[in-house]
């Protein structure tokens, strides 16, 4: 093997090495949500509170993880800081606006609370969705 | 023994199901607690005293106290509909030694049609500017002691329906996403002011004012008003609720007779102004955050129109204003400062103003920190021949999440 094709070769492997390393957040729904894919402005009104019902008119129950790199990932992509988020979450349970969202240690706890519950929502490593489950994808957001 | 098993049994049954049914029920019990500690100093200089008297007046005094503490139940009702309940108890509030006072200060019912219209039926706080919404629950301001008008240890200096929608029974409301925004809007109506319902006589005992109908049940409006409390607020919030910026307008009768106020207008040459006022409160708010500086400030013009104020040249007009300004040190370190103010006429026209700085840190999700240093000036009060009077208030206090 001459020393062209070694360094191609290298290199082809850490492309994928990097690009395995590199996970995927997924948004989640249960089956029973009446959407298929979801924009950012969609998910920012979710998570703020500000949108409570789906588009056939059954709440919305959202999911939160409590801490990690998928949480950070998402917060990146809907642009909110946690603590803003708090704020907004605080406000809205004291005025009975709404319920702050649940929070969930791990992302398996998460993807079952997602899948037994109608109408919720919550994002998790798309790794780590089950073949077989009662959740759908609907948004797509890159870990760094 | 088997009636006394049978018993146990019994009452074991129903704590279980009373359990599952609360749980099915998914009924949420929150709330939100303020403990302080403060030092409070007071001078004040006389214009007229009698003969000997010392025209100045300085006090001083400290101390421990439960400041509020809101209970909050919330339970959601199939899809659309949700109840909700306050519970307010103030300072150190014992029936015992007739400390403080409890009062329900919210119950409603919500019925979202959409995320775009709702109403609520109930005891509410109305839309009407930004604080008037969260005014008692502590956890969410920075402060301990809130603007004002907003801020119960000062109810004698100012009676926060003079100013605010304190509640009303039915309103209609929702956001509407336009681009990067939410149009706000509200509408409401209610009873005629708190102070119409009831009021003590000279002997301290509760009366109410007009219509002796009413005797029979508490808490109503006894006025013969059709037209009473109608207001609302537009505003524009942004989709991250970052920014918000409003305008709130009210329509009611004000109750001049009423001896809870201050100034007390009942008396000397001001007497005939005994009677209901017709007037407007029209409110200003904005608020937001841009990065780590925060801000918020509120403007509330009250006009009145009045024949019997018009024909004795008297001014009923009122005005306040406030604004904060702050910067987040971190995610759990907030100092501010404030600035507030405002002048009250009833023929007798007294300004004041307030100058405070605090500091807010979250020690963790359920905990938060607060200090706060106010000095309040009032000028030319003439009901009281006071010339000036300063008072400063150093407050320490712990706000907890229930």
């Amino acid at each position: 093997m001459n020393t062209t094709l070694r360094i191609g070769l290298f290199l082809t492997l850490l492309v994928c090495a990097s690009h395995t390393m590199e996970a995927q957040t997924a948004v989640i729904v249960n089956r029973s949500v009446p959407a298929s894919s979801m924009g950012l402005k969609e998910l920012l009104d979710i998570y703020t509170l500000n949108k409570a019902h789906w588009d056939d008119g059954s709440r919305i129950t959202v999911f939160d993880l409590k801490r990690g790199k998928t949480k950070e990932a998402f917060y990146e992509y809907i642009d909110m800081s946690e603590e803003d988020l708090q704020r907004i979450w605080l406000r809205k349970q004291f005025t009975g606006k709404a319920r702050p969202p649940r929070s969930i240690s791990n992302e398996e706890e998460l993807i079952d609370m997602v899948s037994r519950t109608p109408g919720a929502i919550g994002y998790v490593t798309e790794r780590n969705i089950p073949k077989k489950s009662n959740v759908r994808i609907v948004a797509r957001v890159k870990q760094r | 023994m088997k009636t006394t098993v049978s018993i146990i049994i019994a009452f074991l049954f129903l704590c279980t199901s009373a359990q599952l049914r609360a749980q099915s029920d998914e009924t949420s019990l929150f709330g939100s607690l303020q403990l302080i500690f403060f030092n409070q100093k007071s001078h004040m200089m006389f214009t007229q005293v009698p003969p000997g008297e010392n025209p100045q007046l300085n006090e001083e005094r400290s101390s421990f106290a439960i400041q509020q503490m809101d209970l909050f139940l919330q339970k959601h009702i199939g899809e659309d509909f949700t109840a909700f309940v306050d519970l307010e108890y103030q300072l150190n509030y014992s029936s015992e030694h007739r400390w403080g006072s409890f009062s329900i200060q919210e119950a409603w019912l919500h019925y979202a049609l959409s995320d775009e219209f709702g109403f609520k039926i109930g005891m509410l706080y109305p839309a009407f500017n930004n604080l008037n919404e969260i005014k008692n629950r502590l956890a969410l301001l920075p402060y301990i002691f809130r603007p004002g008008i907003y801020e119960r240890l000062l109810s004698r200096l100012f009676l926060s329906e003079d100013y605010l929608p304190e509640r009303a029974f039915v309103q209609l409301h929702g956001g509407i996403p336009l681009g990067e925004v939410f149009f706000d809007y509200a509408v409401y109506t209610g009873n005629a002011e708190g102070s119409y319902i009831s009021h003590p006589d000279e002997n301290g005992a509760p009366v109410n004012d007009h219509n002796s109908n009413f005797e029979f049940i508490t808490g109503v409006d006894p006025t013969e008003f059709n037209l009473k409390l109608f207001g609302g607020r537009i505003g524009i919030r942004a989709r991250d609720e970052q920014f918000k910026a409003g305008v709130s307008l009210t329509h009611d009768y004000d109750n001049l007779r009423d001896t809870t106020r201050y100034p007390q207008i009942y008396e000397g040459p001001r007497a005939p102004l005994r009677g209901d006022a017709r007037r407007m409160r029209l409110g200003g708010d904005v608020s937001g955050r841009v990065g780590p500086v925060r801000f918020e400030a509120e403007a509330i013009k009250v006009f009145y129109d009045y024949d019997a104020a018009e024909r004795i040249g008297v001014d009923l007009d009122l005005d306040f204003f406030y604004a904060m300004a702050g910067y987040s040190f971190t995610d759990a370190l907030f100092v501010y400062g404030s600035y507030e103010g405002g002048s009250a006429v009833f023929g007798e026209r007294w300004t004041h103003r307030t100058v405070t700085g605090g500091a807010a840190y979250q020690i963790n999700d359920f905990v938060t920190a607060k200090a706060q240093y106010i000095v309040y000036k009032q000028f030319l009060d003439e009901s009281l021949h006071i010339d000036e009077a300063t008072i400063r208030f150093v407050f320490l206090g712990l706000s907890l999440v229930l």
